[in-house]
Formats: structure tokens, C-alpha cells, sequence
């Protein structure tokens, strides 16, 4: 009982570190200095390549 | 032989109308295009060329900046400073001017992808700064901003200052700390649920112990890491002897942190996820605020951004091209049509119309001519003007303004939150709490259990919430309605202000003049508007826009004159089909030879006055209107005891007749932007707001308690305005007065529930009466009900006055 407990928290902690590095890693990049731009890339369409090609 | 009114033709790429006389036509893939000018119709081939034509289609497109035919020079040995090499690629920071919305920027993007050895290219959305990596072997920085310049934008070189890379610094800490605190609270609240279900439903011992240990664990980080700067403000409070919110917060953490430590090795209950609730949404409270002040620093950016980077210096005979900030007083520049002043100067030779919008938001175009002072920012409309320059750019009017705003921003004193006054009062009485139950249970371990226990209870969580949430649901709700605040202070200052200014023109007034009256003098109206709108259709100048607004709404048909020759500041003279028409001021037409009735003598509107083939035809009255609602505003303000204010740059007789129109108490005209902000500065009680749209308006926005702007202002009004109102309507501004004073109402409510559950389970703990579990319970219903008291912002009623 409490060895699956024990795995269950240890696998837990895992994904949120996973998660924690992932967050270090979208800071450091940059990622949260343009928030305001997601809103308006989100809506351009690739479909730019399409309407050039005949 | 009336003809009937042609449209105007419409250009392909700016898509503003424009006389046929400019006419630039093209035809690609068998259409027919019209352009407006060449740089125009350059734009458009770039843009074309690169397969970007649905940036026409695009919804969400404004009109597009206006090309510029030569591209402009770049000094490639200026630019190459700014080039940061790293191997093969290079990047370069530009900021971006003429950026008006997103299709702007999808279009940059993409042009600049398309261009061989450009590897990326983007824009930041808030503060229009564009990041180009590129290989240094195939293409220069100088063509990178040649081939915007063709695109109609202008961007010159950024390298950010120590200022801006403290704050960046500071910001990105802050994300670290809070990130860091919400994965270790989200390990913790599993943690923490299980030990509560087993304090309920019964434990193996064993496993409680491993369960508290590991909460420890996991809180100590947060509480020294995340929850450090609480504690370093927590401890300059004390050094300074002025409790604060910092101390309460360390107080409630650290105090709960400490018992459980303590409980822990006792096989007691532990408290460690109050400890790290309290330093997560307060962070989290703190990295709102941080967005909201770094928009503020990037409007001063781009405010000294109105000001051209080049100037053409007149140097041993020749015209060389040189950095504006090289410029010294008493050295001549030159300055073509459609370009904006480097910096103050005085001209000495040429004439032209100047758009002096920037300096003192009027819209009307003034006449400029040799021995005229001429500010920097500036626009020249017309005619090349030889320029003495007055002041380095770095003493010139936008620098100082600049400078004003800093000032200003830095010396607005913080508003002191509610909540921090509470904590004036709360902590001490705490404290002297703590110490009594201490010494009362006799000191020793019994005392210090006590005495922590009261601490714990004491911890501001609901407190923490009763703010946030209501300011939070508020906030959302004044979004819907048109309504932004840049932060909760605002919120709380703006339900209880003493005073309101306002700016003129474009605040109260539309800025857009428009037709008041008709005076025809021996021949019908119609015949007289008929003249007027042939003489002026195609003029850019705002005053004819009025007059053909006016014209269209009466079906009036009108011509396009044949040929137009434009007197800067006077008039024009226009050769149609109806004979020869003459347009303008009376002073001009009076030079032409014609003689008028006599002035009436009321100087509130401006008059043009038209006559044809020597034969005078009469005139129209304009004037910039007084928005419609402004009237009601103004006796809604006064029905609450609020103190109206008229600050305007204009002259006295103008601000004279609005303020009586509309009821404003009292006025002051003729104010430079130092001035409007000195008299904020100076009103002695310091519960001001200030609305306004311009440059000149900028420096009083931030002196003032509160600055609010329109949509559509200048970008450093609206950068340094603390409410925004983003429709142009006025009575918004009362519903946002509403909502900040329903919103106090709502966290008053919240503060009294929180503090009597505070002083309710304060004597119990003091007592010994309270096992610390029930204590935390309680503080998690005591929040549930503050958070449902917040939402009942989103359904009440503002529109009452």
C-alpha cells in the first residue's frame, strides 16, 4: 500500500517537473514577452503557399 | 451643364480617396489599379510581387501607411552599430513606425521571410519592436530598412537601455518565482488533501508522517524562494517601522510555515499549504501589475519615435544626410513636404502648412512661413522650408515631453491600497495579540503553540482574495463594455475622485470640423455649396473634408475642378467648368481684389469664403462640434460633486464659449503641456483625473490621480493612460465612475466578512479555544463566500447616473 502511494507521489513528481523545466525553458526563450500577439498570429491561416501556387 | 458629382477615385493600396489630378494608374493581371502616389504604388508591386495580396482581404486591416517612392537613405555605417554577429547570422532590433494593427504586422512578417537572407522576422505585438536575424553576406541592415521604408513603414535602430534591462530582468525573475510556486503548491495540494481526508476518516500514522514530511518539503522552496521578496519587504517595513502588505504576507507565511515545521516534529496538525496559498496568488497579483507598467515605458519609446532619426544638414554648401542626434542650434536643415521635424528651429526660409497635431492637438493645419518658431515632431504638409535649428534633439520639444512624462510616472506616488491601510492598523494589534497570548499561557511551549496559533488565524487569506477577485470580475466586466484599467488602484481611485479634467479638442469636442452655418450672399445655398465643394474636392486639408462631408449629406453633385493651385494657409484658386473659383480665408480673398461684407465679429468658427468669376458668393461657418453626449456627462459629474476642469492649449474665447455651453466650472486656456501637467500637479486635493488624447495632453495623464483616454488618441496619451475608454463615447466614462464605485462597494463587503471571521476566531485561538483545523476550514469558507460576493459584479446595473 504504502510502496504504490510512494510511486504514485514519485511519478507525480516527475510530470510536474516536467512540466516546471518546460515552463523554465518558455521563459528563457522568450515566449511570455509578446502575450498580446498569440491572440492575432492564432488567426492567420497558412494558406499563403496555397495561393500562390497556380 | 451640371455634371454629375464623379466619385473620387479610391487608392489600391492606402484605399483613401484622392483628387483625380494625383492619379497614379497601373494595370496588372488585366486590372486596372489607381494609386494615389508613386510610393503607393510601389508598396503595392512589393506586396504584390511577394504573393501577399490577401493583405488586402484581411478583416481586420486599417489603411495602409503610404509608401515611400525613394525608400529613404540609411546610413549603412550607423546602422551596422546596431548589428549584433553571431557566426553566420546576424540580428538586428529595429522599432517600427506607422504599426496600426494586426494586419501591419502580419504583413511585415512576411515580406521580410520572403526577402533571400532574411532567416526570421518578428514583431512584438505591445511594444512594435521587430527582432530581423539575417546573413550579414547577402543583405545589409541598410536594405532590410530601405525595403520597409517602401512598404510605408520606418523603423530606425533599438538597443535597449540599462532601464529597460533591469525591468525585463525583474520581470522574468518574477515569472521564475511564481512558475516555480505553482508546480510546487499543485505537488502540495495532493499532499495536503490526503492529510485532511485522514484527519477526518483516520490515518495510518506511518503514512501521515511520509505525507507531512514530503509537504515540507515541497513548501520550503516556495517560502524561501518564491515568497523571498515578501520577506525581504517584510523586513525593510520593519527596519523602517511602517507595517505594510509585505509584512502581513511574510507574517501570515512564515508564521504558519514555522508551526508546521514545529507541529511536525509534535505529530501535530500541519498548515504548510496556507503558507504557500498565500505567496502563490499574491505573486501572481504582482506579475499582472508588472505587464501593465512596462506598456507604459514602451508609449515613452515610441513617443520619441515621432521624431525622424536623419536630418538633411546644410554642410559647406551641400545637402548631407546626418544623425538628428548630431544636430546643433544654428545649423540650417532642410525639410521636404510630408516629413516631420527633427527637432526645434526656427525657418528661414520657405513657407508651408504644418500639422502641429503632435504639439498642441489642434487639427487644423497652420501656416508657417520665415521667422516662424517650428516644433519638433511637427508635420510639414507642403513647400521645402530651410530650417535654423534652436535646440539639440535631446533639448527638443518631444525630448522634453519625454522627459515630462518620466518624471511624472516615476514621482506618482503608488496608491496606497486598501488593503495595505488595513495592515497599518491589523498588524500591530496581531502582534500585541501573539505576545499577550504568549505571556498569558505562561510562556514556555504551551504559550509559543498559542501564540502561533493566533498568528495563523490572523493570516489575510480571505483578506488576500476580498481585493483580487472583485478587482478581477470588475476588470473583465469593464472590458465588455469598452472600458480598460490598467490596474486595480485605478479602480479604487476612480470611485472616488474630486476633480476631472478634460482637453478640448478630440476630447469633448470631435476634432473633425464641421459646417454650423450657411451664408450665401446673393445667390441661393445650393449654388453656394455647389461652388465651395467643386473648389475643394480632392483637398486633404480638414476643413474641405468638412465641407464635402456636409456637401454629400445634402446631395449636393460637385466637379472635380480642372485645375487647383493651393495657397498654404490662405486657400486655393481653381479653374473648373463653372469658371474660376476662389477659395479661402476672407484675408485672402480680400488680396485677390473682392470686397466683403464686414466680419460679424464672432471668432469661434472658422470661415471660408468662396467666389466665383470675381463675384462673391457668400461663406460657411465650421467649427470642430462638442461630442453629443458631452453635455450630460458634465451634469452627471456635477449632480456627484465632482469639480470640472477645461485645460486647452487653445485660445481663451474658444474655451470661454465650450465651457459655458456645457456647464464646466472653470477654465484655463492657452497651456503648454508643462502647464496642464503643473496644474494637476498643484490641485490640493490630489483625487484628480485627467482625459485627454494628444502629446500635449501626455505629461498631465501622468501627473494627474488618474489619466483617461479615448480611442483614437495619439499612442502616448493612450500608453500613459490608466482607464481607456476604446469606444469614443463619453458616457463611458460614467459607467466606468459606476463600476469603480460599485466595485469599492463589493470589496468593502468583502474586507468587513473577511475581518469578522478574522475577529471572531482571533479570541477563540488566544484563548486556546481553537483547534487550528477548524480555524482552516472556516478560512476556506470565508473565501468561497468573498469570491461569490465578487461575482455579482458581472450583473449590476451602471447605467444609472
Amino acid at each position: 500500500m504504502l510502496k504504490s502511494i510512494l510511486l504514485l507521489i514519485f511519478l507525480s513528481f516527475c510530470i510536474g517537473t516536467g512540466v516546471w523545466l518546460f515552463f523554465i525553458y518558455a521563459v528563457k526563450k522568450g515566449e511570455f514577452d509578446d502575450i498580446e500577439g498569440a491572440k492575432y498570429r492564432m488567426l492567420d491561416d497558412d494558406d499563403d503557399d496555397n495561393e500562390k501556387a497556380p | 451643364m451640371l455634371a454629375e458629382s464623379l466619385p473620387l477615385p479610391v487608392c489600391s493600396h492606402c484605399g483613401i480617396e484622392f483628387p483625380t489630378s494625383d492619379l497614379v494608374s497601373a494595370k496588372m493581371d488585366g486590372r486596372e489599379l489607381s494609386f494615389c502616389c508613386h510610393g503607393c504604388h510601389g508598396a503595392y508591386l512589393i506586396i504584390h510581387g511577394a504573393g501577399l495580396d490577401s493583405y488586402y482581404r484581411r478583416p481586420d486591416r486599417q489603411a495602409a501607411t503610404v509608401g515611400d517612392p525613394t525608400g529613404s537613405h540609411f546610413d549603412p555605417e550607423y546602422l551596422n552599430q546596431f548589428v549584433v554577429r553571431a557566426g553566420d547570422s546576424s540580428h538586428i532590433n529595429l522599432i517600427v513606425d506607422g504599426i496600426r494593427c494586426a494586419s501591419c504586422i502580419w504583413l511585415i512578417e512576411k515580406a521580410l521571410q520572403q526577402r533571400p537572407g532574411i532567416q526570421s522576422a518578428r514583431v512584438n505585438f505591445g511594444t512594435h519592436r521587430l527582432l530581423i536575424e539575417f546573413s550579414d553576406s547577402s543583405i545589409s541592415a541598410a536594405e532590410i530598412c530601405e525595403y520597409l521604408a517602401r512598404l510605408g513603414y520606418h523603423c530606425r535602430p533599438y538597443s535597449p537601455d540599462e532601464l529597460q534591462k533591469s525591468a525585463d530582468r525583474e520581470r522574468r525573475d518574477l515569472m521564475f518565482r511564481f512558475g516555480t510556486a505553482v508546480f510546487l503548491s499543485m505537488q502540495l495540494m495532493g499532499f495536503s488533501i490526503a492529510l485532511y481526508a485522514g484527519y477526518f476518516q483516520g490515518i495510518n500514522p506511518q503514512t501521515r508522517q511520509l505525507l507531512q514530511v514530503l509537504a515540507a518539503l515541497v513548501t520550503t522552496p516556495v517560502i524561501l524562494y518564491s515568497g523571498f521578496p515578501f520577506i525581504r519587504g517584510a523586513w525593510f517595513s520593519l527596519r523602517n517601522r511602517q507595517p505594510n502588505m509585505d509584512l502581513l504576507i511574510a507574517l501570515g507565511s512564515v508564521s504558519a510555515y514555522s508551526y508546521s515545521l514545529y507541529a511536525l516534529f509534535n505529530d501535530l496538525e500541519v498548515y504548510f499549504d496556507t503558507a504557500a496559498m498565500i505567496i502563490t496568488l499574491i505573486l501572481a497579483g504582482r506579475l499582472f501589475e508588472s505587464g501593465a507598467r512596462r506598456k507604459a515605458s514602451a508609449g515613452i519609446d515610441r513617443l520619441l519615435k515621432l521624431v525622424p532619426s536623419r536630418a538633411s544638414r546644410l554642410t559647406g554648401g551641400e545637402w548631407i544626410s546626418v544623425d538628428s542626434q548630431q544636430l546643433q542650434p544654428g545649423d540650417i536643415i532642410q525639410i521636404h513636404a510630408g516629413e516631420s521635424l527633427p527637432t526645434d528651429g526656427i525657418i528661414r526660409s520657405g513657407e508651408a502648412e504644418i500639422d502641429e497635431a503632435a504639439a498642441t492637438g489642434e487639427s487644423i493645419p497652420v501656416l508657417r512661413r520665415a521667422g516662424d518658431n517650428i516644433i519638433s515632431g511637427t508635420l510639414n504638409l507642403s513647400g521645402r522650408l530651410e530650417i535654423e535649428v534652436t535646440a539639440a534633439a535631446a533639448d527638443s520639444f518631444i525630448a522634453r515631453v519625454a522627459g515630462l512624462v518620466e518624471q511624472a510616472q516615476a514621482r506618482k506616488a503608488p496608491l496606497q491600497r486598501l488593503a495595505d491601510r488595513v495592515a497599518t492598523l491589523f498588524i500591530p494589534l496581531v502582534l500585541l495579540l501573539a505576545i499577550a497570548t504568549f505571556f498569558y499561557w505562561g510562556g514556555g511551549k504551551t504559550g509559543l503553540l498559542h501564540a502561533i496559533t493566533v498568528l495563523v488565524v490572523a493570516c489575510p487569506c480571505a483578506l488576500g482574495l476580498a481585493t483580487p477577485t472583485a478587482v478581477m470580475v470588475a476588470t473583465g466586466r469593464a472590458a465588455e463594455l469598452g472600458i480598460l484599467y490598467r490596474g486595480g488602484d485605478i479602480l479604487e481611485a476612480a470611485a472616488d475622485l474630486k476633480t476631472i479634467a478634460f482637453d478640448k479638442t478630440g476630447t469633448l469636442t470631435t476634432g473633425r470640423p464641421e459646417v454650423i452655418s450657411c451664408h450665401p450672399a446673393d445667390c441661393s445655398e445650393i449654388k453656394l455649396l455647389e461652388a465651395l465643394a467643386t473648389a475643394e474636392a480632392g483637398s486633404h486639408h480638414p476643413l474641405a473634408k468638412g465641407i464635402l462631408s456636409y456637401a454629400r449629406q445634402r446631395s449636393i453633385a460637385y466637379q472635380q475642378p480642372r485645375q487647383v493651385k493651393t495657397i498654404p494657409g490662405r486657400g486655393l484658386l481653381a479653374e473648373t467648368e463653372q469658371g474660376n473659383l476662389i477659395a479661402g480665408s476672407r484675408l485672402f480673398l480680400e488680396s485677390q481684389g473682392l470686397t466683403l461684407p464686414e466680419p460679424s465679429g464672432d471668432h469661434s468658427a472658422s470661415e471660408v469664403h468662396i467666389a466665383q468669376d470675381e463675384r462673391y458668393l457668400g461663406y460657411l461657418r465650421l467649427a470642430d462640434q462638442t461630442r453629443p453626449e458631452a453635455k450630460e456627462l458634465i451634469e452627471a459629474l456635477h449632480k456627484r460633486r465632482i469639480r470640472t476642469l477645461l485645460l486647452t492649449g487653445d485660445l481663451e474665447s474658444v474655451a470661454k464659449a465650450l465651457t459655458e455651453k456645457l456647464g464646466i466650472e472653470s477654465y484655463t486656456a492657452g497651456l503648454s503641456p508643462k502647464e496642464k501637467a503643473d496644474i494637476l500637479e498643484n490641485l490640493t486635493d490630489h483625487r484628480s483625473m485627467m482625459v485627454g488624447d494628444g502629446i500635449n495632453d501626455a505629461p498631465a495623464l501622468a501627473a494627474a490621480g488618474i489619466g483617461c483616454s479615448l480611442a483614437g488618441s495619439m499612442d502616448i496619451a493612450v500608453e500613459n493612460a490608466d482607464l481607456l475608454l476604446t469606444r469614443a463615447n463619453l458616457s463611458n466614462l460614467l459607467q466606468a465612475l459606476n463600476l469603480s464605485k460599485r466595485s469599492m462597494r463589493i470589496i468593502r463587503q468583502n474586507l468587513c466578512w473577511a475581518f469578522s471571521y478574522n475577529l471572531l476566531a482571533l479570541p477563540l485561538a488566544a484563548s486556546g479555544q481553537l483547534a487550528p483545523v477548524y480555524g482552516a476550514a472556516a478560512m476556506a469558507f470565508s473565501s468561497v463566500c468573498v469570491v461569490a460576493n465578487s461575482l455579482r459584479l458581472k450583473r449590476v446595473k451602471l447605467n444609472d447616473a
